[in-house]
């Protein structure tokens, strides 16, 4: 009859056959190595187990329950066993690099399973402590599952910006420069901003509307602001005339700063002092919008440097086709509405304010070569790339652009801006239901390319695939 | 004329008692009044004597924006080195998460229990009923005795985590020290007065047992719990300082109004919310105790002692946490108002799907508690009326659990991504949206409700001339309800986002109905009802005591991760926006990595208790008093 003990026994030995064969085909797997890590962690104890053992199976005959301590003995080398597996495997995973994130175990909930089992099977045969083993492995088990759940999730690590982060001399910089690096520092990247959910430094999108009747519920939708900004200041809120007379919690940016004359001082003196004019239902809750949510853009968290200013009020006047202020126009402006000490610091230069935080960075730099931007930005596994390794997808068209692009561009049905093969590509990464080749369905490609990719690699995909010619070799990789 | 007397004495000191227990619930209401220093603060007697030589420096609250003398020195801008971040061969900030961590899960405990001791204590004095008197007197007594290992253990970690702080972290721990010092003088000397409290509380439990010594007794938890909670708030207001700070000016210059370093926007949100948290957590740890302690129990009596005492704390835990979420809302509205952008972070960004794991976990805690309510059934004759409909609430929990846990995206491989056609799954991409979980959520808490409606009458049947009539309403109720709530769901499907968000209101106001009037009403029905037959106390499965030590888990677990989530929310900064983090380890870890370390805290902190619990029952000295058999066990009024 199969009694406890001797399916016990029968485990035993299954295991160790197991573990010996896997020892003998498979001396270089990932088991094998986790065996040995466990047997070099946990060799004294086992030591002493099989000491006892042997001190029972041998020196012990005439003793009873000789049986039954061998037996324990037996079931103790196991449960040991399983318990140094699981640590070693915690050792061996909680810096690997490959499992997830640097330094990110993303195997560890396996350690605590085992453990599980290894105090369910202790539990079987040590009565005395029983219940306490039972409760402590079914605790592991939930830890367990808790823990495999957060593991399985999306992960994101955040870096902290960089303390010094150098910005180009925007005055030397052209309208069209100057006026991308205000998209970058509000979307995150150059042609971002008809991206859903794209940020960058300034983090304004968390907030404000960008787009046309688009529903901006936490602050003032910013599309029309340069021609808003002036009847802003004939409101008898804002109080040209005299600042003192304003129903707000702060009536100047400084005392003596007065009010804003122009569109570009509106919207310098909006960012230096929110408070000083709060648009009719964006107020803090129960203040009646005597108090603004927004902080002040020069100052942490956000810490825009007086260049990086000026580069975000060039952009909002640019993207509507309104010729924007000269950067001396918008410095001054920025000058009047903050004093001299509380001006943010040129960027690298000695205490100069630390950057505001990007949330989900990108996920490539723009300085790898094309076929790591692809990879990275799992395009590949969409789309069939020529010259790109593995990228054959077929669940989007094939990418060869050169020949595509100005057939698309004739398409009846192309609703898009583009006009170019350039801009074509740049539309499809960054609106892709723009228009949708046919037969494939739309919603299909993400919309947050302008999030996930800067400037630079969508500069790289672009030059790539608008060389890319049906039935011609691929260029040669960047 | 004497025996009213007594009774009037009786009377005096319950109305004290209960004054004092108010009191101490009302403390924070008392300390969030506004202040009255706005401007004409104290100039401390060192500057004054100062301004006399030259005029004071004077400078702007970052928060309240009053003016005031500075008499601190400003945050200090610290490098990566060994003279700010010195360390071990290992991420300092880990050490001193899992120091803080256990440190927190057993002041948490020993705040809370003392609480609970304090209730059922008195509801021992003013019980009439002898032997149930006695069995609370015990309760309360067994209550104590498992918080006092672990008073000793807090005290210790406390030590450590100030020695860890102190190694790892000396240019911050300076600089928060020179802000707080009168504050954490009085923590010292309060630390003092609760440990003499405690001792003398429990170590006087045989002396004080009768009359107005009785009364003393009882009066001293009331001052234990007001110094516990007192302590807890100091410590509250460091947290506090240093996600939303006040009382310094923006340069990090302390500006000599202490009130103000203490008093920050977030820090009455977190102490309530503490409070709270820490009830649910003591009763989730006690009911762990109680299981642990029926588990090992060797006669039907222990059994029926620790069945009932398991019960009474899972009870407890469950009350406290359904104000919790009210209390979380109100945090996180303190949270918005003081930066709209780390609300967002918390609620929308970086942060937002560790509150998908937070999701998880109340469905699971929910099903736990039907679950255990279910197997407490079993021992109530009369209540195999209910067994058949529990398979159908079965389908109901576990089909919404589903929905509730389901995510919107999904990391996949690239040949996964592919063969899904896309980041959301065709068909279970439709219930990963807020209307599908805000239907699945509320007909979850709905049918607990339901669950407790039947337990409470288990072993009862209505004898009330309207019992029909009652009936039929709570039918017809508890059906209007679930419509209305899945309607909605599938309502929301049609009406943009906008729109969508005001129909949780009406759902949850079907849901809190039912908990409020269909629990009521199911009371008023139990009156004076037939008994079918007393709980068998003790006769309850193995598996419910392991559904108590899956609340108790989950509970631990739960706050370690919302802890993880308030101080990940500061993101790179020691101090919001006044003194940043340059230490090598600013980054916010991946989800993963937070898991596993929360998994670890919550693992650690169990093996230790457990071993706590087991010193306890080596010197188990009291054995439980136990009623006579036959007579009916005390529970609590609001369970029948």
């Amino acid at each position: 009859m199969l009694t406890g003990k001797v399916l016990g026994f029968i485990t035993a030995l299954l295991i160790v056959l197991i573990g010996g064969a896997l020892l003998i085909i498979l001396p270089n797997s990932g088991a094998v190595q986790l065996m040995h890590r466990a047997f070099h962690l946990g060799w004294p104890g086992a030591l002493v187990i099989v000491g006892l053992l042997l001190y029972f199976q041998f020196f012990r005959k005439n003793d009873q329950n000789r049986s039954e301590l061998v037996f324990k003995c037996v079931v103790g080398l196991l449960g040991y066993g399983m318990l140094f597996i699981a640590i070693a495997n915690y050792a061996m995973n909680f810096n690997d690099e490959s499992a997830g994130a640097p330094g990110e175990p993303r195997f560890l909930p396996i350690s605590l399973v085992m453990f599980t089992v290894a105090s369910f099977t202790m539990a079987m045969y040590f009565k005395g402590v029983r219940v306490l083993l039972q409760i402590g492995g079914f605790m592991f088990f939930v830890a367990a599952c808790l823990a495999g759940f957060g593991n399985w999730l999306p992960q994101v690590k955040a870096d902290p910006p960089p303390v010094e982060e150098k910005t180009a001399d925007v005055k030397q910089m052209s309208v069209s420069e100057r006026s991308d690096l205000g998209e970058k520092l509000i979307f995150g990247a150059v042609g971002a901003s008809g991206t859903q959910g794209a940020i960058g430094k300034g983090q304004c999108p968390l907030c404000h509307g960008f787009q046309k009747g688009f529903l901006s519920e936490r602050a003032p939708n910013l599309f029309g602001v340069p021609t808003r900004a002036l009847e802003r200041l004939t409101d008898p809120k804002y109080s040209q005339k005299d600042p003192s007379k304003r129903d707000t919690v702060q009536k100047e940016a400084c005392p003596g700063c007065g009010t804003a004359q122009s569109a570009a001082e509106y919207i310098a003196e909006s960012h230096a002092c929110p408070n000083c004019y709060v648009v009719a239902g964006f107020g803090v809750k129960g203040t009646n919008d005597k108090e603004s949510p927004m902080p002040a853009i020069h100052k942490p968290p956000i810490a825009l440097t007086l260049d990086e200013l000026i580069a975000v009020d060039t952009w909002l006047f640019a993207r509507e086709g309104v010729d924007p202020p000269s950067p001396d126009e918008i410095e001054a402006a920025y000058k009047k509405f903050i004093p001299e000490s509380d001006r943010p610091k040129p960027a690298g230069a000695p205490g100069a304010a630390p950057a505001g935080p990007v949330p989900g960075a990108p996920v490539v730099t723009g300085d790898e070569p094309v076929n790591e931007i692809f990879t990275k930005a799992l395009c590949f596994a969409c789309h069939t790339i020529p010259g790109i390794p593995g990228a054959v997808g077929a669940v989007g068209p094939k990418l060869v652009e050169k020949t595509n692009a100005p057939q698309r561009l004739k398409d009846p049905d192309y609703k898009g801006k583009a006009t170019t093969v350039r801009e074509y590509i740049m539309e499809s990464i960054l609106t892709p239901s723009m228009y949708v080749v046919k037969p494939y369905p739309d919603n299909i490609m993400p919309k947050d390319f302008g999030k996930k990719l800067n400037a630079a690699a969508i500069n790289k995909i672009i030059n790539y695939l608008s060389q890319l010619e049906e039935g011609k070799a691929p260029p040669k990789i960047e | 004329m004497a025996i009213i007397t007594k009774q009037a004495r009786k009377k005096i000191w319950a109305f004290l008692a209960l004054g004092m227990f108010s009191g101490l619930l009302l403390l924070p209401l008392f300390l969030s009044l506004p202040t009255g220093a706005s401007g004409a603060d104290p100039v401390p007697a060192a500057s004054a004597k100062a301004a006399d030589a030259k005029s004071v420096e004077k400078s702007r609250d970052v928060w309240y924006k009053t003016e005031g003398p500075v008499v601190g020195a400003p945050a200090p801008k610290t490098t990566d080195g060994p003279k700010d971040y010195p360390r071990y061969n290992f991420e300092s900030r880990v050490l001193l998460w899992v120091g803080l961590q256990q440190h927190l899960y057993y002041g948490s405990f020993v705040l809370a229990v003392p609480i609970f001791c304090m209730v059922v204590e008195y509801l021992g004095i003013i019980s009439k009923d002898k032997a149930l008197s006695r069995k609370y007197d015990q309760l309360a007594y067994d209550f104590v005795k498992i918080s006092l290992t672990a008073y000793s253990l807090t005290a210790l970690l406390g030590g450590i985590v100030i020695f860890t702080f102190l190694t790892l972290y000396p240019t911050f721990f300076t600089y928060l020290s020179g802000i707080f010092r009168p504050v954490m003088a009085t923590y010292a000397l309060l630390f003092i007065a609760e440990s003499g409290t405690l001792y003398i509380y429990y170590y006087g439990w045989d002396k004080m047992r009768e009359g107005f010594l009785k009364w003393v007794h009882v009066s001293m938890s009331v001052m234990l719990n007001v110094i516990g909670t007192v302590l807890m708030m100091l410590a509250n207001s460091w947290i506090a300082f240093m996600q939303s700070p006040a009382g310094v000016d923006a340069d990090g210059r302390y500006l000599g109004n202490i009130w103000h370093v203490i008093h920050t926007t977030l820090w009455n949100p977190i102490n309530v919310h503490r409070l709270l948290g820490n009830m649910a957590f003591g009763g989730g740890v006690v009911a762990a105790y109680a299981a642990y302690r029926f588990l090992t129990s060797k006669t039907d009596e222990e059994r029926a002692h620790y069945d009932w005492m398991g019960y009474v704390a899972m009870f407890i835990g469950v009350c406290f946490l359904i104000p919790l979420p009210f209390a979380g809302y109100w945090l996180m509205r303190e949270v918005y108002a003081y930066r709209q952008q780390m609300g967002i972070t918390l609620m929308g960004g970086l942060l937002a799907w560790l509150f998908i794991i937070q999701a998880v976990m109340i469905g699971a805690l929910f099903l736990t508690t039907n679950y255990y309510l279910w197997q407490g059934m079993e021992r109530m004759r009369g209540a195999e009326r209910y067994q058949k409909y529990i398979k159908y609430m079965v389908f109901v929990l576990i089909a919404c659990f589903i929905v509730w846990l389901t995510p919107h995206t999904i990391v996949m491989t690239p040949a996964e991504l592919k063969a899904m056609g896309g980041q959301q799954h065709p068909v279970l991409g439709n219930y990963g949206v807020m209307s599908a979980k805000n239907g699945a959520i509320n007909t979850i808490i709905t049918t607990t409700v339901l669950s407790f409606i039947m337990y409470q009458r288990g072993n009862k049947i209505p004898t009330v001339k309207w019992a029909p009539l009652g009936n039929s309403f709570l039918f017809g109720f508890f059906t209007m309800a679930y419509i209305n709530i899945i309607w909605l769901a599938i309502y929301g499907y049609y009406i943009p986002a906008n729109v969508r968000v005001g129909l949780s209101v009406p759902q949850v106001a079907s849901t809190l109905s039912c908990l409020f009037i269909g629990v009521t009403l199911n009371a008023l029905m139990l009156k004076g009802a037939k008994d079918t037959g007393p709980i068998a106390w003790g006769q309850i499965s193995v598996r419910s005591q392991y559904a108590l030590i899956m609340l108790a888990t989950s509970f631990t677990w739960m706050m370690g991760l919302m802890g993880y989530i308030r101080s990940s929310v500061r993101l790179f900064w020691h101090v919001n926006e006044i003194m940043r983090d340059n230490s090598p380890w600013a980054f916010t870890h991946t989800i993963g990595f937070g898991a596993n370390m929360i998994s670890f805290n919550v693992l650690f902190f169990w093996m230790t208790i457990l071993f706590v619990f087991w010193l306890g029952s080596l010197g188990a000295k009291k054995a439980p008093v136990t009623a006579p058999s036959g007579q009916k066990v005390p529970i609590p009024a609001s369970s029948h």
